[in-house]
């Protein structure tokens, strides 16, 4: 008993079938095969929201009804002799099988789990043997629990531990409507009770129990749900069917003589039957003497009233075989719905279609437009679709389910299938089959990029080479393609292909035993025109065989025949026989390892389709750059889209997880969430709407292509709390991960494996310059439109316009103070790691400086940008007037304050140690109101009357005289400074690493599955030129291993200690009397610190980080926090401006503890 | 040729296998229908995937028989063209003269075939509706057209009045035009609606199909990679022309009687 325990628990880690919905599929699928809880719903039919419980090894022993006994007597039963032999049972049929219970159903089935050494054995898998559907297949039943009225545990010699079990059904099954007398002598009688069920579990006594302590915890719950139940089968038509005797039954209106009906109104005055789609108004297609509908009806009365109806159904070999001869007209919908399992669909959410109507009543889209063009050529020839009626209900019901799965929306061909659905279904009922057939029995057909039909029309092809060879030597010969003529017969089910009688009845058979039947008639037709077909030579002849031979269906197979009964068999119950008996081998199983196995090229060509189609739809300005950076950009793009999404999946997964968990909630998931899926956007799936990049995957974005696009202080794993307010734009900058669980155990970065992005004021300007139509999203289109500028021109004035435009927030041809602050902040961050200037020598080499000391060319450039910030003031011009007054108030107290900092800088040094030059913080950068620089001014608001002193000796830095720079001053500033030219000229457009040179494999996230050469190896741009040079020059120097060192080195490569480079600027800097000194002096003072630090400790980086830990491990982590945050949230500043823990840490210059360690290593 | 592989034909017939492709509502199924029954009407035919027809068109020394795939107007079934076009020996590309959006999405499909299906394809692009840009009088459903009366019955596929054929064009036939010629394709302005030009479009493919890809009904070509190759458009695009029997010596000037 411990040890079964133990084995059970074992196999739950093992298994992940066992594990709930949601998770199960994610974890089940790198295989790409289904799992045990799909397959559990799957077989049974059930929603999603169903997952086995419990499961064990019964026998279910149906009564033998007194009816059938009588009437059984002349036929054959053949399926149940052996149960006679059987010798101490009790009467009745038995079947040996394996009970399961999930959430919210009791299902018991032979199928699969049938199993030798019992008597009855035989019996249950009689009639398995045809069908290896995943369907509803074998004999037995699936029993909502809140049908179940009442179990009792039998306590008999035989029965170690055997339950029976009652139904609701049959009792008050007219719904309360109390009038007219259940028994009365107008032939009504009381629907009857259907059997009870007997079943006895099989297996060790605490097996036993815990199921029925399952069960019964699962009854209690079921008790709720009775009076849903009792409306949803109030639609079903058997309801009404056998509240009569057969006979007695009042003539439906249109079944038996084909006359139009009238309304179909009960007559006397009571609830008359259900809505069974047009063909009660219309007339169902097909002679229905020629059906023999009424004959069928007969039987399926007699199959009801003993095996129970639409909840409480049992299925028993009649049942299987009652639906391969056809349906009858008015039981046709019902069983659809019960086999395909909508049924289900609808009992668990019975509103749903109605109130989706309701809530898009009046809105439109896309879809819906797609849809009124198709609404006149769906099944025009029906008379019920030449009338608004059915047109009404057609249109209803394609846009329900529209609006349910945006991300199929409308397909051609739904059109087809939901018209002939809605001959024999209502509206609601023909929403939820419809559903079914996109998320399960049609999977991908429909979807964006059709690739479940593709992939099966690979299946189909391969079935064919493999089961008909000669004929397939012969298309392949005369260069037919088979899926052109079959693609339609899937994906309309036939019914555009036959005669409608005739695929309907292919359309009984699949609802029953799943998506294989299409393939075994697919198959099936071939074989019986192989003759024709291998005289035919090209499309229109083999078209035109296939097309006469659909024709023919209806007509005998053998008409000269001598024999009547041969005489009498059509060409369609040949196609049957050829179908299911000559491709019986042809089984679910077949099918998945058939998807499986073709899965990878078809999304292969889908997606390399996809990428032409979508590269070449750019438009001109993409001609700027190479077509290999444009199939870069695209993979890198969808990789970025791709990565996010999984990464939501499997978080939302787990967070659903963790609510189920909190409070076992069984309702949980819907037919909706039904296409959760690792696989979910992957472009050849049908991405969905995701076909644009927020700001957060941006970001993501850019971190794969420029480093200067990686923070410098990566969060470990990430909170993400306290995202409110929204950011002042509005744009969608925090849509990140919606529902993201912050801190519960699991921990997964929001930025899966790749390197986490920075947040800087540069990049919300690049976003909203590449945003173009502020959308609060960029396309791919927006992408390389950004890019094509920057990368394609290489044209150093376009370079230095752009970056200006950046920062002319109002388009005047003018940047401001502000402006010019941040535009040097900008340079700062862009060049933190290194400038990477690809056709100059010297690259990011030492460059030996006037006074003869070795400078880097961070220093360098350190200089430069400082020097520019200086020109910037002397050659700004004044403002002339156009601004108010207040503004420039504002903008001089900003400035005192500057200065005010500059003074006393020093001091706050001790409060504040941190606001790294470079690295902005991250997540309290916010468009207008963020950054360093901003934030100072904060800070010392209220003691701004001190005078400024440096202030006199730049007229610039005056506060009563702002000014801006124009475009020509900015250019002339560029190019003035040999170091900035070079910038412009190339280091900014080298500094986005496109085909040519993209950043290491290990920034990219996952890049495998778009057919991307993970561009490992490749060394980092302009590595050869610094390599040529640096050797030489000195070998230990920042230079040559520079690069590997500053790359973000891949997943949250450590906290990238202070640059070093800026100490050299020390002098230049301090002396400059602008803000951005008081900030560098700061980090400078902590990077002496730290150099003071490292230099004795010139170890790892992991010393490095150990020993900042004394001062600022504390602010990086509350750093990485804020920088979590800001993720999903820059507006998040205003509420903590100021706070010193909120600041970022001394990161940056790139270059210092990683520089080092790698250096040495090399 | 015609004692080779069609003794009872009268002249050598050879299948031309045809696909149109375009955006949705461009007007493809329409010129099919005109071409094949000289007919405009609503299009009843719900297509699924496709839609197959075939017509004949007579040339004086042999007879074309298209094959006809006319593809299906959503967006999504673009991913289905590849396995139409695969192995087609001709293309029509069309666009609508009054969408200018119409046109980019048509030089789209011209560079995907031209990368992807058979390299000997000839593809002829077609802007249609034409009758929407004149203002002759049948088309009475259009009002913008009415202002240029002098110009009401002339021919008006040549690139006349581009520009200023009221507000309804969008493309004007010089820029196709020369889009076309840089690309090498055929170009026509055509009605479906009036049917102007509809015949001269598959009469001048007819015409330019290589006589070296003429097979025939489509006997006997080269094994080509089977299906595998059809959902992977392309990877086997030589097929066409490989083995392909040398076709009647009709020249490429002749007439159409379709
Ligand atoms: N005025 C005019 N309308 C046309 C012409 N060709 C097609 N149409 C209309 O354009 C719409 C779309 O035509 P259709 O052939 O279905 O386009 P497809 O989606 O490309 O097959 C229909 O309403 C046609 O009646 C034409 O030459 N002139
Ligand atoms: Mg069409």
């Amino acid at each position: 008993m411990f040890l079964s325990n133990l084995v059970q628990k074992a196999q739950q880690l093992i298994d992940p079938s066992t594990l709930p919905g949601p998770l199960a599929n994610l974890t089940s699928n790198p295989t790409g095969r289904p799992s045990k809880a799909q397959l559990f719903r799957q077989q049974f039919r059930l929603p999603d929201s169903q997952n086995p419980l419990h499961e064990i090894t019964a026998e279910l022993t149906l009564p033998t009804s007194p009816q059938s006994a009588k009437n059984a007597a002349g036929q054959t039963r053949n399926w149940d002799k052996s149960n006679w032999d059987a010798a101490p049972r009790e009467r009745g049929t038995h079947y040996v099988g394996q009970l399961h219970l999930s959430e919210g159903f009791l299902c018991f089935s032979t199928v699969n789990t049938s199993f030798v050494g019992n008597a009855s054995a035989a019996a249950s898998s009689a009639f398995t043997g045809r069908t290896h559907g995943t369907g509803p297949a074998g004999n037995g039943f699936t029993l909502p629990l809140c049908a179940v009225r009442r179990v009792e545990r039998l306590h008999t010699q035989s029965y170690m531990f055997a339950l029976s079990i009652s139904t609701w059904n049959g009792y008050d099954s007219a719904g309360g409507s109390g009038g007219g007398g259940q028994e009365d002598a107008s032939g009504k009688v009381k629907a009857p009770t259907p059997p009870k069920l007997t079943v006895q579990l099989e297996g060790s006594r605490q097996q036993c129990e815990r199921f029925c302590d399952g069960l019964k915890k699962g009854l209690r719950q079921g008790i709720r749900e009775v009076e849903g139940m009792r409306q949803v089968t109030s639609d079903c038509y058997s309801e009404y069917f056998l509240r009569y005797d057969f006979e007695d039954l009042p003539k439906p209106p249109s079944s038996s003589d084909g006359r139009p009906a009238g309304d179909g109104e009960g007559t006397e005055g009571e609830k008359g039957p259900s809505d069974t789609g047009l063909g009660s108004i219309f007339k169902y297609p097909g002679n229905s003497r020629k059906l023999r509908d009424r004959s069928k009806m007969r039987l399926w009365h007699e199959y009801l009233r003993e095996n129970g109806r639409n909840c409480t159904l049992v299925r028993q070999p009649d049942f299987h075989r009652l639906i391969r001869v056809g349906l009858p007209n008015l039981l046709r919908g019902e069983m659809w719905e019960l086999t395909s399992g909508s049924f289900y669909l609808r009992l668990q959410q019975p509103k749903l279609y109605q109130q989706i109507l309701a809530k898009h009543a009046g809105e439109g889209s896309l879809a819906i437009e797609e849809i009124e063009k198709d609404l006149n050529r769906s099944l025009p020839e029906y008379a019920g679709f030449q009338s608004e009626e059915g047109i009404g209900r057609l249109r209803r019901v394609l846009t329900a389910y529209s609006w349910l799965n945006a991300d199929v929306g409308y397909c051609q061909a739904m059109n087809i299938v939901v018209a002939a659905l809605l001959i024999y279904l209502s509206e609601p009922q023909a929403f939820y089959l419809l559903s079914i057939l996109c998320d399960r029995l049609l999977p991908g057909y429909y979807s964006q990029t059709m690739y479940g039909t593709l992939l099966d029309q690979r299946v189909f092809e391969s079935l064919v080479e493999k089961t008909m060879p000669i004929l397939w030597d012969h298309l392949v010969r005369n260069d037919v393609q088979l899926s052109v003529v079959s693609l339609p017969w899937f994906l309309s089910l036939y019914i555009n292909s036959m005669p409608l009688i005739f695929a309907f009845r292919v359309l009984d058979v699949f609802f029953l035993e799943g998506p294989k039947v299409l393939f075994q008639i697919g198959l099936a037709i071939l074989r019986i025109n192989g003759e024709a077909l291998l005289d035919a030579t090209d499309d229109g002849s083999f078209i035109s065989v296939l097309k006469s031979y659909f024709a023919r269906l209806g007509a005998s197979a053998h008409p000269r025949s001598e024999n009547p009964k041969h005489r009498a068999i059509t060409h369609f119950q040949a196609l049957m026989v050829v179908a299911f008996k000559e491709f019986e081998g042809i089984t679910q199983h077949t099918i998945s390892e058939q998807r499986a196995k073709h899965k990878g090229p078809v999304l292969e060509n889908i997606e390399s389709f996809a990428k032409r189609t979508s590269i070449r739809n750019l438009g001109p300005e993409a001609k700027k750059l190479s077509p290999t950076d444009l199939a870069f950009l695209y993979d890198r793009f969808y990789a970025v889209l791709y990565a996010r999404q999984q990464r939501q999946q499997v978080l939302q997964a787990a967070e659903l997880e963790a609510r189920r968990r909190q409070r076992q909630d069984v309702k949980a998931g819907s037919g909706a969430a039904e296409g959760v899926t690792p696989e979910m956007g992957r472009v050849a799936m049908g991405a969905g709407e995701k076909t644009a990049m927020d700001y957060d995957a941006f970001r993501e974005f850019l971190a794969g292509v420029a480093r200067w696009a990686v923070t410098d202080s990566p969060s470990s794993p990430v909170k993400e709390e306290g995202r409110a307010g929204g950011k002042g734009g509005g744009n969608g900058y925090f849509n990140a991960f919606p529902g993201r669980a912050g801190g519960t155990g699991r921990r997964m970065s929001v930025w899966g494996s790749g390197p986490e992005p920075a947040e800087h004021d540069f990049l919300q300007r690049l976003f909203a310059r590449w945003d173009c139509e502020g959308t609060g999203e960029v396309s791919l289109q927006n992408v390389v439109y950004g890019l094509a500028p920057i990368k394609g021109g290489r044209d150093i004035m376009a370079s230095i316009a752009y970056f200006f435009e950046l920062y002319d927030d109002d388009k005047d041809g003018r940047v401001d103070r502000e402006g010019i602050l941040r535009m040097s902040e900008a340079l700062l961050f862009l060049s933190r790691r290194g400038v990477e200037s690809g056709a100059g020598a010297a690259a990011s080499g030492p460059v030996v400086g006037a006074d003869g000391e070795i400078k880097s060319r961070d220093e360098l450039f350190l200089g430069a940008v400082s020097a520019f910030i200086r020109r910037c003031f002397e050659y700004a011009d004044p403002d002339s007037g156009e601004r108010e007054r207040e503004g420039q108030v504002e903008e001089g107290v900003d400035l005192l304050d500057l200065n005010d900092e500059d003074e006393k800088a020093g001091a706050e040094q001790v409060d504040e140690p941190d606001h790294p030059l470079a690295t902005p913080p991250p997540s309290t950068s916010n468009a207008k109101d963020d950054g360093m620089l901003a934030r100072p001014s904060h800070h010392t608001f209220g003691q701004t009357s001190t005078a400024p002193k440096h202030a006199a000796a730049n007229a610039a830095l005056d506060p009563s005289s702002p000014v801006h720079i124009t475009l020509p001053t900015f250019r002339m500033l560029v190019l003035a400074d040999e170091t900035l030219e070079s910038f412009f000229d190339s280091g900014f457009a080298n500094s986005f690493h496109l085909a040519d040179a993209p950043l290491p494999s290990s920034t990219i996230t996952s890049p495998s599955f778009l057919g991307l050469a993970p561009p490992a190896a490749h060394p980092p741009i302009s590595a050869s030129p610094t390599q040529a040079a640096s050797p030489a020059l000195s070998p230990g120097d920042a230079g040559g291993p520079h690069i590997p060192a500053i790359s973000p080195g891949g997943a949250g490569a450590g906290v990238v200690g202070p640059g070093r480079g800026l100490r050299g600027m020390l002098d230049n800097i301090v002396t400059d009397g602008m803000r951005v000194a008081a900030e560098v002096r700061r980090r400078m003072d902590d990077a002496q610190k730290e150099l003071d630090r490292s230099a004795s400790v010139r170890g790892t980086e992991d010393d490095e980080e150990g020993e900042d830990g004394d001062e600022t491990v504390g602010d990086l982590l509350d750093g990485a926090d804020a920088d979590a945050g800001g993720a999903g949230k820059p507006g998040l500043s205003e509420g903590r401006v100021g706070g010193p823990p909120l600041s970022p840490p001394p990161a940056d210059g790139g270059k210092g503890g990683t520089e080092k360690s790698t250096m040495f290593e090399r | 040729m015609a004692d080779s592989s069609q003794p009872s034909a009268p002249k050598p017939s050879s299948s031309v296998k045809l696909v149109l492709l375009g955006e949705a509502a461009v007007g493809k199924s329409s010129l099919v229908l005109r071409f094949v029954n000289n007919d405009f009407q609503p299009n009843k035919e719900p297509t699924i995937g496709a839609a197959f027809l075939t017509q004949k068109c007579q040339l004086p020394t042999r007879t074309i028989k298209f094959e006809i795939w006319d593809t299906a107007g959503q967006e999504r079934f673009a991913s289905l063209a590849p396995m139409y076009y695969r192995n087609a020996q001709s293309a029509l590309v069309v666009y609508d003269v009054t969408k200018a959006s119409s046109l980019v999405k048509a030089k789209h499909w011209v560079a995907e075939l031209q990368r992807q299906a058979s390299p000997g394809i000839v593809i002829a692009l077609v802007g249609n509706k034409l009758d929407l840009c004149e203002d002759d009088a049948e088309g009475g459903d259009e009002g913008e057209g009415e202002g240029q009366g002098e110009e009401a019955g002339e021919e008006a596929g040549e690139g006349k009045g581009e520009g200023d054929d009221g507000k309804v064009r969008k493309v004007s036939a010089k820029d196709a035009k020369s889009y076309a010629d840089d690309e090498h394709l055929l170009f026509f302005e055509t009605s479906a609606k009036t049917g102007h030009n509809v015949n001269d479009v598959f009469t001048a493919i007819a015409n330019k199909i290589p006589e070296a890809s003429l097979k025939g009904p489509r006997g006997g070509a080269t094994a080509g990679g089977g299906t595998q190759a059809a959902i992977s458009a392309g990877q086997d695009s030589s097929r066409v022309n490989l083995n392909a029997r040398q076709g009647a010596e009709g020249g490429p000037k002749e007439g159409c009687a379709c």
